[in-house]
């Protein structure tokens, strides 16, 4: 384009702001945005890369849609910063430029080749912060977001209860505003708390569930009922649901598994599962004589707190990282795992590693046994573990490395060329599963399509 | 012992060795290899021996004890096939001095029958049996064994062959990355997905090498407690390869996009199976059922004359479990928890599709033929 416009408008000396006050001039606003958003990734990058691997990440992720319009972008705006130099009378200003204008272009030409890597990974769940919460979100549901955030609540089961115990308290608090009735407005009012928590953290299948469960129960409500008994209403439904789909259905299945547990039994399981734990105490507490192998592995780690559990009942526990599962699968005698949720055709999506345990135990000839409530049951059929996933923040969230190792030693940051990938979650085939236990029995894999006509109702 | 009394130096060489092999100081089996040679070289030169026998013998016990210290005695076998090898073509007369003439001699067995096809790099020991012809080595015709007057002289006249021979085995190992990375590019297309475990200098070599003809994205899982996948991945995204790190829970999650998966290894078995660091009967069992071809990139210094009949997983070494399970927790400690943290895996001849050498790409079942060909059948048994 035509050199710049020479107004005599010199903005103060801020070196970083000079290049984008010139260029608002000329691009269209959405190029502006891009170049400020390429800046500020440059920028970010260019600060030894530790503090702030979220602005980064979001550049990057910004930058794998359009690859080929931020191709032209930098070359236009690296034009443009050329022309500022001259005009700048600081001296570390017009460097400053030079270095945002030699950045942008080598982050240009790392784009193209990110690109098709990034593509392929891309529709993965990236960690958001947790944005200024719009409109008006009560204080529970804020608490819980930031919760879930940072992963102080885990499990499906876990996230479950603390969802519908919050939502008790905002079905409490509420009000029906006047010319409204309970039964149409209070779904509008809960569906930015609801926004509020996907955002923090994606839902999880019981999770949505339980809502839509929610949702019929409330707009079945009586007109006429006065609105604190429709609440009560409300929350008693809520309670009987964590009562009966969750506590009660988690105890029949304690004691149908507890059942297939021998003396002289070792029992391997894998990362935490509040369904296992509950079998394995039971039947502990019951007398008989087993031992356990809790294999665990990054990201989360979350067989340390079954194994203190366990350790504490006084059972015998062996605990290793997933790659050593070669060496004892053989010592197994049956293989215990839960789930996030399960499918028609039988797969089962669960903690990232569990694939690969009942893989290895299903080439050893050891049953498979998934320990699952039928409130998990999701209809449609995922194929692998690519088409939904979410990824874990970067960096050691959950102190998840041995203190024996330095730190410079690992990577905890993205950088060129370099992408750290932490999915949580993954799906297990039903070929690699003996059997599923809910509360209404036990269930070989391929029939787990039949649960909704067993419970005698669409889930 | 003669011999022996006179190689106290050396020993002091063995022992310092011996040490550091087994507080772990020697990283990698290349360079574990390297300094065995190194030592043995020593070993040899100060050498006195007046026939074959001892010279061999001397070797066998410097070699058991290495192998006590970490157990592939490998170089140590192919230096004893070499020596024999540069043995039999000096001397070329004694028929009971040549290995595979006195094996083939009556007994019937595959293995001779796939020794008499391979072309050797001397003149076949059977043709001795046709006289004293015209031989390379001048020295031939002089050489005595157990000669009463001077029994330094069959050492003397046979030590410079012995350590060109050697020189030659430590040649093989310093060009081994470079071999095994020469046809790199024919194994990797472009923009291939690549899975690797740890941190292999051969495949980094191997990867780089490729990197220089193809680009193609490398995912590499961390491989806990060593967590030597992060060193990996640094290394491989510095030569500018798109690279991943993942952690190893997601092998299976990724597996059904990955196009091949390239491991390195500890040790390859006499059947084709392998010892290759704990997590890679992970990988190529995920592989076998997305059906992705496994490729094993190791030297030929790696290739073992043994079996593993007994230890059906391979937990034969063990590290420290502190590294699983760290000692700030200790109340768990002192409860009955067992922490388990093995160095190897066992993975089976079935699972590999092609070992990449230094000496070209061999399947697991021709695996065998190899050995055969490296090591002498007496060495098997240090």
């Amino acid at each position: 384009m035509a050199p710049p416009p020479s107004l005599p408008v010199q903005p103060p000396n801020g070196p970083e702001s000079r290049p984008p006050v010139k260029a608002q001039k000329e691009m269209s606003k959405a190029e502006r945005r891009e170049l400020q958003e390429k800046q500020r990734a440059v920028k970010a990058a260019a600060k030894a890369g530790g503090s702030s691997s979220q602005p980064n990440q979001k550049a990057a992720a910004k930058q794998a849609p359009p690859p080929l319009t931020s191709n032209a972008m930098p070359k236009k705006g690296g034009k443009l910063a050329d022309t500022a130099p001259p005009r700048t009378p600081a001296a570390p200003s017009g460097r400053n430029t030079r270095d945002v204008k030699s950045a942008t272009a080598a982050l240009a030409e790392n784009v193209p080749m990110n690109a098709r890597g990034l593509r392929i990974f891309s529709h993965f769940g990236l960690p958001k912060p947790v944005s200024l919460a719009k409109g008006d979100i009560h204080p529970v549901i804020l608490r819980l977001a930031l919760q879930f955030s940072n992963f102080k609540i885990t499990g499906a089961n876990a996230r479950c209860i603390a969802t519908l115990t919050a939502f008790k308290t905002v079905i409490q608090d509420y009000i029906t505003p006047p010319n409204n009735t309970l039964s149409r407005h209070l779904m509008t009012h809960l569906s930015p708390q609801i926004s509020h928590l996907v955002a923090a953290r994606p839902m999880s299948v019981t999770m949505g569930n339980a809502i839509r469960q929610l949702k019929l129960e409330i707009s079945g409500t009586d007109i006429d009922l006065p609105e604190q008994d429709a609440k009560k209403a409300l929350c008693q439904k809520i309670d009987n649901y964590i009562r009966d789909r969750i506590m009660v259905a988690d105890q029949v299945i304690e004691e149908t598994t507890g059942n297939k547990i021998k003396d002289g039994d070792v029992i391997l399981t894998y990362a935490r599962s509040s369904v296992v734990e509950k079998v394995l105490l039971g039947a502990h507490s019951e007398g008989r004589q087993f031992s356990v192998i809790v294999v665990d592995s990054r990201p989360m780690l979350e067989g340390k707190r079954l194994l203190s559990v366990l350790a504490e009942a006084d059972i015998h526990c062996s605990y290793l990282l997933l790659p050593a599962l070669g060496s004892v699968i053989t010592e197994a005698s049956m293989v215990l795992v839960g789930a996030h949720s399960i499918h028609s055709n039988g797969s089962v999506y669960s903690r990232a590693g569990t694939a690969l345990v009942a893989m290895l135990a299903k080439q050893q000839s050891i049953p498979v046994i998934v320990c699952c409530e039928t409130y998990k049951f999701s209809e449609g059929v995922q194929l692998d573990s690519f088409t939904k996933n979410e990824l874990a923040p970067l960096g050691d969230t959950f102190a998840s490395f041995p203190l024996t190792k330095p730190r410079d030693t690992l990577t905890l940051v993205n950088s060129p060329n370099l992408e750290i990938l932490n999915p949580l979650y993954d799906l297990t085939p039903p070929t690699s599963i003996s059997a599923v236990v809910t509360e209404v029995g036990v269930i070989p894999p391929n029939s787990i399509g039949s649960i909704p006509l067993a419970l005698g109702r669409l889930l | 012992m003669a011999p022996e009394a006179s190689t106290s130096t050396s020993h002091r060489s063995v022992d310092v060795l011996v040490s550091k092999l087994r507080r772990r100081q020697v990283v990698g089996s290349r360079e574990a290899a390297l300094e065995t040679v190194k030592v043995l070289r020593q070993v040899v030169s100060r050498a006195k021996f007046s026939n074959i026998d001892q010279l061999v013998g001397l070797i066998r016990l410097v070699g058991r004890r290495l192998v006590e210290a970490q157990p592939k005695g490998n170089t140590v076998r192919k230096i004893l096939h070499h020596i024999r090898e540069e043995y039999n073509t000096a001397t070329k007369g004694t028929a009971s001095s040549s290995s595979a003439v006195s094996s083939s001699k009556g007994v019937f067995s595959i293995a001779n029958f796939v020794l008499q096809g391979q072309p050797r790099k001397q003149p076949v020991a059977q043709k001795s049996e046709a006289g004293r012809t015209t031989t390379t080595t001048s020295m031939s015709m002089s050489v005595r064994e157990n000669d009463p007057h001077d029994p330094d002289s069959f050492a003397k006249s046979l030590k410079p062959v012995l350590m060109e021979a050697i020189q030659d085995v430590l040649d093989e190992l310093e060009t081994v990355y470079d071999n095994v990375s020469k046809n790199a590019k024919d194994h990797i297309h472009s923009d291939e997905i690549i899975l690797t475990i740890g941190h292999s200098k051969t495949v980094e070599a191997f990867l780089k090498s490729a990197a220089h003809y193809r680009s193609y994205t490398v995912i590499v899982a961390e491989t806990s407690p060593s967590y030597s996948g992060h060193e990996m991945a640094r290394s491989l995204s510095s030569a500018g390869i798109s690279t991943f790190l993942v952690p190893d829970s997601s092998i299976y999650a990724i597996m059904s996009r990955v196009n091949k998966v390239i491991l390195g290894a500890h040790a390859i078995l006499a059947n084709g199976g392998m010892f290759a660091i704990t997590g890679s009967l992970l990988a190529t069992s995920a592989a076998r059922v997305h059906s992705v071809p496994v490729v094993v990139c190791a030297g030929q210094f790696k290739l073992t004359p043994l079996w593993n009949l007994y230890h059906e997983f391979g937990a034969l070494d063990f590290a420290d479990p502190s590294s699983v399970l760290g000692f700030e927790e200790g109340r768990l400690v002192g409860k009955e928890v067992e922490v388990v943290n093995p160095y190897y895996d066992y993975v089976e001849p079935e699972q590999v599709d092609v070992f990449i050498t230094n000496d070209g790409d061999h399947p697991p079942s021709s695996v065998y033929r190899l050995i055969k060909e490296t090591y002498d059948d007496e060495d098997h048994e240090l």
